[in-house]
């Protein structure tokens, strides 16, 4: 599950940007939203409260924010935030939500979790909150993970920020620039490429990454037919994307076929790589020996923040960032959007005051604050929150027409048998593209329509 | 009943010595200097197989003192020379940590307690009286280990929801005991029945209560037995994973294990070098008791063992 | 530190039988037995039941919150083995199992009787480093296993690239392909298994008494048949138990080949019976009805020797 965190990509903001500029309706705390299910009457009874948030990506001020503006407006109501871990959270969520006590009231999840727990009927109907939540703005993707038989039961928290980080010097020794289309790109990844060096660290089973080429190229890993789901991996499109992807791993790749996504700044700061794709927070994961103070990182003193300021400085110095370009100049790359999503689960005996938790957090306040610390915020309109320093603007950018996972009620079951893993792994070994593609597409149809 | 008598019947009685092929016997000079080589040479494979074995374990102790940038440097580094304490030092000052530590001690201890107690019991039963039904519930506790556990944990989530014990030491406690127990009996009884009830009835004679003979006599000869199986108990619940990761879900009732996935799973970059350290931190108190009952445990596994 | 000489009274039992005295009522031994069973039918007993009746219904995550299950019968059976990839998968298992078992024993006996013969320093040694494998978290040890054959940055193959010149091997993929994949989980397996087989054999061979064993030798007997005419034999109570366990536990063998299947091996070609079963974790009706069948395999390879072992009454 982690590497659901880690796949975190840019999302549809864009979309919804151009159409932001009308009213910037600050969400009231009007309780005449009608609860769809618990207490009919005005006030909930006071109660403690529990949200669970994963990983450490909400930071503490804005925990903190939560619980205070819950217990002020909520008198004698309290909220408890505990963080629980993305890895293990599906068995977690299968045994807390089915127990009246021990259920969370609100709950965070992947968004590509989602529809496995929507279909089932882990949570509640949020359908008449959602205008009031932000309607149309919430993004569109996201929404559509979370509703199953035309309810909308989970809606997005946040989306990741996905963008690629080349070494300037690297760049500049080979005489390239910033590729404008996602066919430059190639050129410009097999130009960087030497015996030692991967101009595109482009580990053999991070299907997240290979995705965008399939989705850019206006196919898809799997499309409903009718009533059935069929994998789309073999379709003229998905092909055309997936050829460019093998031509990466055989001609510009170094990265070992039995890799995944994690931690590609490691190939990048041993020098192994010219350009890898990550969320914009890699950026403090990027060491490069020539700039390393050797600072330790248990020391406060002035000097040691000082030489880390330095170093920060001289590692962003050597490192630049750009979202992956589309088909055309000008354009960018459709990419996988991972992110997560909020929901009431269904037994929460709580919840008009889980209702209350979720009209804050998707305030205006609480938006602004997702956005100012790097993440693309539920509702689209408060995106320019994240600033315009050049991470944010790729990230912004990466958001244009991303795309999720197909919203199939078992498409859990694809992740966990790792099934686009073992075949981004065997394009990456160089198979024959048809018969793996067609091989895996029955796979996927036959899970999926399960 | 301090040392070994024969034990003439353990196994089928070794009858039969081979055909007496008698070799042209060596000389006794000779034969001595060369077991005295072979047993150097022995003695070195043994240190060599020893090393080996414990590799990974001191990679582990190694990038435990590793700065991330060396861990994840091109080139290993071998030796600690020159590393850092202060990834042990982030763990020791973490307070999330110690609060995972007395959890997990406190389950540990529930467990052991009471898996031992039962056990006990239940080995004294299987190997004192003959029964209706001894045989088949020593088959059962052997049937019920080979059952495989990975779709186990929903039931008896639900088990200890109904009793609210979710998130509570005692619900983890309750079934890590019941888990741990079939073998624990399965080692004990052994055990119980290579006490001769003689010894007790022998105490009896010389004035003391039937329970006092029994702790003053039989219980003392059990101590290995105890240890041995305490052992197994130990590690269980020490190390135990998935049950406890959907029964203790609130942050605050974390065990080690859990404690030590988080610190992998905060979805930042992994500092390795802390997780390492957490791993070699987390493993002391094991090897500490070990050590500590490791001469008792040799011995508890041959009598335990031995009678299965 | 240096394991006891057999000075321990529970070796001196006379038979494996219990007394058949019985000085307390009968209802005494049904007594002792009640806090365990209770606790075992509790915690273990009623679960597994309840997963074996699920194996007869359509049960997934909706019927977990709430939905009413419907009984399908052998469905979820006759689905699972009709399936030939569930046959592959049981194929591979019990090799992976036999195999795996077969290794731990010849390692643990050698280590065990490595022990008996040599001095006492190099015996603590081995020791010690056996219990540091046997007490580490697993969690912890497999992250360690992961690194040592990392592709990328292991330690393995930087040793054959660096040490021995072996420049093919400097990004060698250990994982990727199934034999490989089985090699370096046997590697891991039987490194956390052996410990235990090892101790528990040593203490095997601190019974056999010097008496017989001088006698033997007195007779003329060369170590090599003292060896198989004495010592295996009087072992034999140990070997037998052991190596059932061994078995039972390594077809049951989950948590290593997970770690390494999300190492980045190709995961449908891995598989084993565990990981199976935990795929099915959105559908327990499968999942249970996988769990049985597992355990008739279980049976099925060690019934006749469990048979062997009550006739003998070594139960």
């Amino acid at each position: 599950m982690k590497i659901l965190r880690f796949a975190a990509v840019g999302v549809a903001a864009a979309l919804a940007l151009t159409a932001c500029s009308s009213d910037s309706d600050t969400p009231s705390e009007s309780a005449s939203a009608k609860p769809t299910a618990g207490e009919t009457s005005a006030a909930p009874e006071a109660a403690t409260i529990k949200l669970w948030l994963n990983g450490t990506d909400t930071p503490q001020a804005l925990r903190d924010y939560l619980t205070t503006t819950f217990a002020t407006q909520n008198p004698g109501s309290k909220l408890v935030i505990e963080q629980q871990d993305w890895n293990g959270l599906v068995p977690r969520l299968q045994t807390a939500l089915s127990s009246a006590d021990q259920t969370p009231d609100v709950v965070e999840i992947g968004n590509t979790q989602s529809a496995t727990f929507t279909y089932a009927g882990a949570f509640s109907d949020l359908t008449s909150l959602y205008p009031e939540l932000g309607g149309d703005k919430l993004l569109p993707g996201f929404v559509e993970a979370g509703t199953a038989d035309d309810k909308i039961m989970a809606v997005p928290y946040y989306s990741g920020a996905r963008a690629v980080f080349y070494n300037k010097d690297m760049f500049e020794k080979a005489g390239v620039d910033i590729p404008t289309t996602l066919a430059d790109f190639t050129t410009v990844a097999q130009k960087l490429t030497t015996d030692k060096v991967s101009g595109f660290w482009f580990p053999g089973q991070d299907w997240y990454n290979g995705a965008t080429w399939i989705y850019t190229a206006g196919g898809d890993l799997a499309v409903k037919d009718g009533d059935q789901w069929k994998g789309a991996l073999s379709s003229a499109e998905s092909m055309k994307g997936l050829e460019q992807v093998q031509t990466l791993f055989k001609t510009a790749n170094h990265a070992p076929a039995d890799s995944d996504s994690n931690e590609p700044w490691v190939p990048f700061n041993q020098g192994k790589a010219a350009m890898f794709s990550a969320p914009t927070w890699a950026r403090w994961s990027i060491d490069l020996p020539a700039c390393n103070e050797g600072v330790d990182p248990d020391d406060k003193s002035d000097e040691a923040t000082a030489k880390r300021t330095k170093q920060q400085a001289c590692n962003e110095k050597h490192t630049g960032v750009f979202a992956m370009p589309g088909n055309a100049a000008g354009e960018y790359a459709t990419a996988f959007a991972g992110g997560s999503n909020l929901a009431i689960p269904a037994k929460s005996q709580h919840q008009e005051l889980a209702q209350n938790l979720l009209k804050i957090i998707f305030s205006a306040d609480f938006q602004n604050m997702l956005g100012k610390n790097g993440l693309i915020p539920g509702n689209t309109e408060y995106a320019t929150s994240m600033g315009d320093d050049v991470y944010a603007k790729a990230a912004i950018a990466a958001a244009l027409g991303a795309k999720l996972t197909p919203a199939a009620e078992n498409w859990a079951t694809v992740e966990g048998d790792r099934t686009l893993e073992d075949f981004f792994q065997k394009v990456a070994s160089g198979a024959d593209l048809k018969t793996a593609a067609a091989a895996t597409d029955q796979q996927i149809s036959d899970t999926l329509n399960k | 009943m301090s040392t070994i008598s024969a034990p003439t019947t353990v196994g089928p009685a070794p009858t039969n010595v081979g055909p007496a092929r008698v070799r042209a016997a060596k000389t006794s000079e000779a034969g001595r200097s060369q077991s005295r080589m072979s047993r150097r040479l022995l003695s070195a494979l043994a240190v060599v197989v020893a090393l080996a074995w414990v590799f990974p374990i001191y990679w582990m102790v190694n990038s435990a003192f590793q700065p991330l940038n060396k861990l994840q440097a091109e080139n290993p580094a071998w030796l600690p020379i020159g590393g850092t304490i202060s990834n042990i030092r982030r763990v020791v000052n973490d307070g999330t940590f110690w609060q995972a530590m007395r959890t997990s001690l406190a389950v540990v201890v529930l467990v052991l307690v009471a898996a031992l107690i039962f056990a006990f019991l239940a080995a004294l039963a299987v190997s004192r009286f003959r029964f209706r039904g001894r045989k088949s519930f020593i088959l059962a506790i052997l049937v019920v280990q080979m059952i495989p556990a990975e779709g186990l944990f929903i039931s008896q989530y639900q088990v200890l929801d109904g009793w609210g014990l979710v998130n509570k030491v005692a619900g983890l406690a309750l079934v890590y005991t019941a888990a741990i127990l079939p073998f624990t009996i399965w080692m004990l009884r052994g055990f119980v029945a290579g006490v001769p009830i003689e010894l007790e009835e022998a105490g009896m004679v010389d004035g003391l209560s039937r329970v006092g003979a029994f702790f003053r006599i039989t219980f003392p000869l059990l101590a290995p037995g105890l240890v041995a199986a305490g052992v197994f108990g130990f590690l269980q619940a020490w190390n135990e994973y998935t049950l406890a990761l959907v029964v203790m879900t609130d942050p605050a009732q974390r065990t080690l294990p859990l404690w030590l996935q988080s610190l992998v799973e905060s979805n930042r970059a992994t500092d390795w070098g802390v997780v390492m350290a957490g791993s070699a931190v987390i493993a002391i108190p094991v090897i500490a008791f070990f050590l500590l009952v490791q001469g008792r445990m040799t011995s508890g596994l041959v009598s335990g063992a031995v009678k299965g | 530190m240096a394991a006891t000489a057999p000075t321990i009274p529970g070796t001196a039992t006379p038979g494996t039988t219990p007394p058949v005295r019985r000085r307390r009522p009968r209802m005494g031994a049904y007594a002792l037995l009640v806090p365990a069973t209770v606790l075992i039918a509790v915690a273990l007993g009623y679960p597994l039941v309840r997963q074996f009746r699920i194996s007869f219904q359509e049960y997934g995550l909706k019927q977990q919150f709430g939905a009413a299950p419907e009984w399908v019968g052998l469905q979820n059976y006759t689905d699972l083995l009709s399936d030939s990839y569930v046959w592959t998968v049981i194929a591979r298992s019990i090799a992976f199992c036999l195999v795996n078992a077969a290794v731990t024993m010849l390692i643990g006996v050698a280590l065990a009787v490595l022990m008996q013969r040599v001095g006492r320093g190099a015996r603590i040694t081995l020791q010690v480093s056996l219990l540091l494998a046997w007490g580490t978290p697993v969690l912890a040890s497999m992250t360690v296993w992961q690194w040592l054959f990392d592709t990328q940055n292991g330690v393995i193959n930087w040793t054959l690239a660096n040490v021995f010149g072996l420049d093919s091997w400097a990004h060698h993929s250990w994982i990727i392909q199934p034999l490989s994949f089985f090699f370096v989980a046997t590697v891991i397996v039987v490194w956390m298994s052996v410990p235990f087989v090892a101790f528990s054999i040593y203490a095997g061979l601190l019974q056999v008494p010097e008496e017989t064993m001088e006698a033997a030798q007195l007779d003329g007997a060369s170590p090599r048949q003292r060896f198989w005419g004495i010592t295996i034999p009087m072992i034999r109570p140990v070997l037998s138990i052991v190596l059932l366990l061994q078995v039972i536990w390594d077809l049951k063998v989950f948590t290593q080949i997970y770690t390494l299947q999300r190492a980045g091996a190709p995961t449908r070609d891995t598989n084993l019976l565990g990981t199976l079963i935990y795929s099915y974790s959105k559908d327990f009706g499968t999942a249970g009805a996988l769990a049985t069948i597992m355990l008739v395999i279980t049976l099925a390879l060690t019934g006749f020797y469990i048979r062997q072992m009550l006739k003998e009454d070594e139960l």
